[in-house]
C-alpha cells in the first residue's frame, strides 16, 4: 500500500517533467516551422524572378531561369525535365553526368529535403489520415489543455536564450502550484492516445493538409478557399446572344452609336469586343477575339475536377500584380472519351472581361496533371486591385480551337492582404463549375475614370478672394478648363476629370481621341452638359480638366444624377464612338457590387463634407444606353 | 531531483537556425540497456553510473555536420517501461529513424529485441531506418549475448549492427552517424523516386535538342 502511495506522487511529478518536455519539444517545433516557412519564401521569391513570363512575346526562345535569350540555331538551351521550360547551360544544377535539373526544379527538391517534406510524403502512404505537422506532442499539449481545467501556465519556454533550462529554476514556485492541476495529465495522455489510435478518422481528413504546410497559412488557406466559395462568380458565361451574332451586329454598326435607349444592336456594338472588330484588326486582336468568342459562347465543359497552384503578390516597385501558375492535379479530361487532355490556364482580372485583362499559359500536352512555372502579370495601380477579382480558369484545347472549361477560381482582392508576405505562398485552389449567372450581373466593363470632385458652400462661393485664387489656380493647373464659372446663388460643385485608365482600343493603334462628357441631371431643370476638349492620340489620356456645376443645393445633388461619358472622336467626322460611361448619385444603372458601392461612397463624402476634395474612381461601363449625355 | 534531471537539458543547441535538415531520431529498447546514458554521451559526453529511469519520454538536440551538410537531430529518449507504451509509441511515427537498443549482459533485453521491431512495423512509416546496438560492450566479464547473435538477428531484422559503451563511449558516434547516413539515402532515393527528371532518364543520356556539354558556360 505504502508503494501505492509513493507511485501516486511519483506520478504528479512525472507529469510535471513530462509537460515540460512537451513545451521544449513545442518551442523548437515553432522554430523549425519558422525557418521553413522562410525556406519557402525564399524559393517562391526564386519563382518569381526566374520563372517564364507570358508578358513577353517570345518567352520560347528565352531561357526560362535568367531570360537571357537563346539562339535558333546554336546555343538553344534545353528543355528542364522537371518543368519541361527551356534553360540555358548556366541556369543547369549537374546532378550527375546524365541528370541536371534547372536552378528552380533544382531549389524546389532541395527545399523537400530541408522541409522534411520527403518523409510526410512517404509516411502518408501508411497513415493517409495522419496530418503533415501533427504530432505526438501537438496531440497531447491539446488534450492535456482541454482535459485541465485550470488555465494552464505553461512554463512559459524562455525566449531562445543562452541560458540554459531557465524555466525550471526560474519557475519553481509556479510550477509547485500547478503541480496538483496536472495530476490527471497520464489519464489523459492515455485516455487520448487511445483516441488516436482508435479513431484515426477523427483526425481532420483534409487533404490539403498534406500537400501543405502549417498552422497559420492553413488559416489562410481555409480562408482564401472559403473567398473562393462564396466570390462573385462574375460575367463569365455570356448567356447573351451568340456571339457570332453579337459580332456581326457590331461589324453592321461599324463605330458609332445611335443616341436611342434601349436598343439592343447598338448596346452591343458598343462592347469592346465590337469595337476591335469593327475597327482595324491587329493581330493580337484578332487572336484573342477568337478565343474570346469561344468563351462567349461555344466552349464545353467538362466535369470539374482536381486542384491548381498558384501564388499571389503584387510588386509594389513595378506596380504589377503577379501569379505564379504552378501546376494542376487530376483535372479533367478536356475529351473524356479519348481521355484527351492539352490543359492551359488562362486568367482575367475582373470585372474586366475584356481582351486586354486576358492572360494565358501556354499549352502542356497530354496530361491532366501539367506543370507549368509561369507568371502572367498586371499592370495595375494597388489602389484599384481591392475592387477586382482574379479569375483563374483551366481549359482544354483540343483541335480545331475546339476549347473545354475544365474548372475556374475566383479570389477577390477586397480582403487581401498583399502587404503580408506570406500571401504570396503557393497554395491548392479546388477547382469549381463555372457559376450560373443572370444577365443582369454581366457587367461590360470598359475601363476606369478617374475624377476628383468638390462641393463648395455659398458662403465661400461668394467671397471674391476665394473666387480669384481659384480663377488662378485654375489657369494653371487647368488651361483647358471651361470657361462657364457664372457664379449662382448656391453651392458650386466642381469636378476635374484627370484621367481614364483601360479605356478599350477601337484603333490598331491602341490610341484614341478622347474626350468626357458630363451631364448633370437635376430634377426639373435643365440637363446641363459640358464636355472636355479632345486629347488626340492618347491610350492613357490625361485631361485634368474642370467642371464647374454652378448653383446647386445639396438636397438637389442628393436626388440627381451626374452622368460622365468617355468618347472617341470619329477621325471621319461620323459619329463619335461611346467607349465607356459612369453615373455619380442615384440611379445607378449597373450595380456592380463592390466597385460601385465604392464610387457611391466617395460620392456621398464629397456632399457631405463641402469644400474639400475627394478623388473617385468609376468602373466605366460599356451599355451607353443607360447613360444621359 | 528534478534539478538533477533539469541541468542536463541545453537550451542552446535547439535554438540554433543554422542547419540543412532536420532529423528525429527515436531510441527505444527495455528499460536500463543505457538509452538514456548513450544519448547523454553522444549530445553532453557525459556518463553517470546512477540510473534515474526516464519518464515517459524526453529529447535532445544536436546539431552536426555530416556529407557537407548541417544536420540537426532531435532524439528522443523514450522510457522502457510497458505502462508509457501508449505515450511512447505515439513518437514512432515522428521518427524517420530508429536505435533499437539491449544490454550485451541483460539476456532479456536482446529477447524483447523482436518486440521492438514489431512495434516499429507497427507504428512507424514503412521505411523506418533502424539500428540494432548492443549496448555496455565495455563489461566484457559479464556477457551473455555474444557478438555473433546480435549480428545473426541484425541481419534477420534487416537493421544494421552495432556493439557499443555509453560508460567507455565506444561507437556512439558512430552508431548515430551510420542511422544519419542511412536516412540521408532514404532522403536522396524518395525524393529521385518523386522526380521525373531522375526516373524519366535514369539508363542514359537525356534527349536534349542540343546535348550542351554540361561545363559550358553562359554569360547569364
Ligand atoms: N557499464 C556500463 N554501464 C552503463 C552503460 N550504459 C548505461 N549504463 C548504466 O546502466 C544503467 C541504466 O542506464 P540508463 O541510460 O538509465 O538506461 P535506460 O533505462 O535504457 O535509459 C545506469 O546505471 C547506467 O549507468 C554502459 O555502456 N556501460
Ligand atoms: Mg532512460
Ligand atoms: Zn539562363
Ligand atoms: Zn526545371
Amino acid at each position: 500500500m505504502s508503494q501505492e502511495l509513493n507511485l501516486n506522487f511519483l506520478k504528479g511529478l512525472e507529469q510535471e517533467i513530462v509537460l515540460d518536455v512537451l513545451y521544449r519539444d513545442q518551442m523548437l517545433r515553432k522554430m523549425e516551422e519558422e525557418r521553413i516557412r522562410k525556406l519557402k519564401m525564399q524559393l517562391q521569391e526564386l519563382q518569381w524572378k526566374g520563372s517564364k513570363s507570358t508578358s513577353q512575346e517570345y518567352s520560347e526562345k528565352l531561357c526560362a531561369r535568367c531570360q537571357k535569350s537563346l539562339g535558333v540555331l546554336m546555343n538553344r538551351g534545353a528543355v528542364c525535365n522537371g518543368c519541361s521550360h527551356r534553360v540555358c547551360p548556366g541556369c543547369r544544377i549537374i546532378l550527375n553526368p546524365y541528370t541536371w535539373k534547372c536552378t528552380v526544379c533544382y531549389a524546389q527538391e532541395d527545399i523537400k529535403a530541408k522541409a522534411g517534406e520527403w518523409f510526410f510524403e512517404e509516411r502518408v502512404k501508411k497513415f493517409p489520415a495522419e496530418g503533415k505537422h501533427e504530432t505526438a506532442g501537438t496531440k497531447l499539449l491539446e488534450s492535456y489543455q482541454k482535459l485541465s481545467n485550470i488555465s494552464v501556465i505553461p512554463p512559459t519556454p524562455p525566449p531562445f536564450s543562452e541560458s540554459t533550462s531557465g524555466v525550471n529554476t526560474v519557475e519553481h514556485d509556479q510550477r509547485k502550484g500547478f503541480h496538483r492541476s496536472v495530476e490527471n495529465l497520464f489519464l489523459s495522455f492515455t485516455t487520448h492516445i487511445k483516441n488516436i489510435s482508435k479513431s484515426q478518422n477523427d483526425m481532420t481528413v483534409d487533404k490539403y493538409l498534406l500537400t501543405a504546410d502549417y498552422g497559420q497559412e492553413m488559416e489562410l488557406r481555409k480562408e482564401r478557399r472559403s473567398q473562393s466559395d462564396t466570390a462573385i462568380d462574375i460575367a463569365t458565361r455570356v448567356k447573351l446572344a451568340p456571339s457570332l451574332q453579337r459580332l456581326i451586329s457590331g461589324a453592321q454598326d461599324g463605330n458609332g452609336i445611335a443616341p436611342e435607349r434601349n436598343c439592343l444592336q447598338k448596346v452591343v456594338s458598343s462592347s469592346p469586343l465590337s469595337s476591335i472588330f469593327s475597327a482595324g484588326i491587329k493581330r493580337g486582336s484578332l487572336y484573342s477575339l477568337n478565343s474570346t468568342c469561344s468563351e462567349a459562347g461555344n466552349f464545353e465543359e467538362a466535369d470539374v475536377s482536381g486542384e491548381i497552384e498558384f501564388a499571389i503578390r503584387y510588386n509594389f516597385k513595378s506596380s504589377m500584380l503577379e501569379i505564379f501558375i504552378k501546376a494542376c492535379k487530376n483535372l479533367a479530361y478536356g475529351e473524356e472519351r479519348k481521355k484527351k487532355c492539352n490543359p492551359y490556364i488562362k486568367t482575367y482580372l475582373l470585372p474586366d472581361k475584356s481582351p486586354q485583362s486576358k492572360r494565358k499559359t501556354s499549352i502542356k500536352k497530354n496530361t491532366v496533371d501539367p506543370t507549368f512555372h509561369e507568371t502572367l502579370k498586371y499592370k495595375i495601380e494597388y489602389s484599384q486591385l481591392e475592387m477586382r477579382q482574379l479569375q483563374v480558369s483551366a481549359w482544354h484545347s483540343g483541335t480545331f480551337r475546339h476549347r473545354v472549361f475544365l474548372g475556374e477560381v475566383v479570389i477577390s482582392f477586397e480582403s487581401w492582404n498583399f502587404e503580408d508576405k506570406s500571401t504570396q505562398l503557393l497554395s491548392w485552389y479546388q477547382l469549381k463549375a463555372k457559376a450560373e449567372q443572370s444577365e443582369d450581373n454581366m457587367i461590360n466593363y470598359s475601363g476606369e475614370l478617374l475624377v476628383r470632385a468638390k462641393l463648395i458652400s455659398p458662403s465661400l462661393c461668394n467671397n471674391s478672394e476665394y473666387e480669384d485664387q481659384m480663377k488662378e489656380n485654375r489657369k494653371h493647373l487647368f488651361p483647358l478648363a471651361a470657361t462657364e464659372d457664372k457664379t449662382y446663388p448656391g453651392y458650386q460643385l466642381h469636378l476635374i476629370v484627370l484621367e481614364a485608365k483601360n479605356l478599350p482600343a477601337i484603333r490598331p493603334d491602341g490610341l484614341l481621341n478622347s474626350f468626357v462628357k458630363s451631364c448633370l441631371c437635376i430634377l426639373g431643370r435643365r440637363d446641363m452638359k459640358q464636355r472636355t476638349p479632345v486629347l488626340k492620340k492618347q491610350a492613357h489620356p490625361h485631361w485634368k480638366h474642370l467642371f464647374v456645376f454652378s448653383g446647386v443645393t445639396t438636397s438637389q445633388l442628393q436626388q440627381s444624377c451626374l452622368d460622365l461619358t468617355v468618347w472617341d472622336q470619329s477621325t471621319f467626322g461620323l459619329r463619335n464612338q461611346f467607349l465607356g460611361g459612369a453615373r455619380l448619385g442615384t440611379k445607378v444603372p449597373t450595380r456592380t457590387s463592390d466597385a460601385t458601392s465604392q464610387a457611391d461612397l466617395q460620392w456621398q463624402k464629397v456632399l457631405s463634407s463641402p469644400n474639400s476634395w475627394t478623388d473617385i474612381t468609376l468602373t466605366l461601363h460599356s451599355n451607353a444606353h443607360v447613360f444621359n449625355f | 531531483m528534478a534539478s538533477a534531471t533539469d541541468a542536463r537539458y541545453g537550451q542552446k543547441e535547439s535554438s540554433d537556425q543554422n542547419f540543412d535538415y532536420m532529423f528525429k531520431i527515436l531510441i527505444i529498447g527495455n528499460s536500463s540497456v543505457g538509452k538514456t546514458s548513450f544519448l547523454f554521451r553522444y549530445a553532453d559526453d557525459s556518463f553517470t553510473p546512477a540510473f534515474v529511469s526516464t519518464v515517459g519520454i524526453d529529447f535532445k538536440v544536436k546539431t552536426i555536420y555530416r556529407n557537407d551538410k548541417r544536420i540537426k537531430l532531435q532524439i528522443w529518449d523514450t522510457a522502457g517501461q510497458e505502462r508509457y507504451r501508449t505515450i511512447t509509441t505515439a513518437y514512432y511515427r515522428g521518427a524517420m529513424g530508429f536505435i533499437l537498443m539491449y544490454d550485451i549482459t541483460n539476456e532479456e533485453s536482446f529477447n524483447a529485441v523482436q518486440d521492438w521491431s514489431t512495434q516499429i512495423k507497427t507504428y512507424s512509416w514503412d521505411n523506418a531506418q533502424v539500428l540494432l546496438v548492443g549496448n555496455k560492450c565495455d563489461m566484457e566479464d559479464e556477457r551473455v549475448v555474444s557478438s555473433e547473435r546480435g549480428r545473426q538477428l541484425a541481419e534477420h531484422l534487416g537493421f544494421e549492427f552495432f556493439e557499443a559503451s555509453a560508460k567507455d563511449n565506444i561507437n556512439v558516434k558512430q552508431t548515430f552517424e551510420r542511422l544519419v547516413d542511412i536516412i540521408c539515402e532514404k532522403m536522396s532515393e524518395s525524393l529521385d523516386a518523386a522526380d521525373p527528371a531522375v526516373t524519366g532518364a535514369k539508363p542514359g543520356p537525356q534527349l536534349t535538342d542540343q546535348p550542351a556539354p554540361p561545363h559550358q558556360d553562359c554569360a547569364c
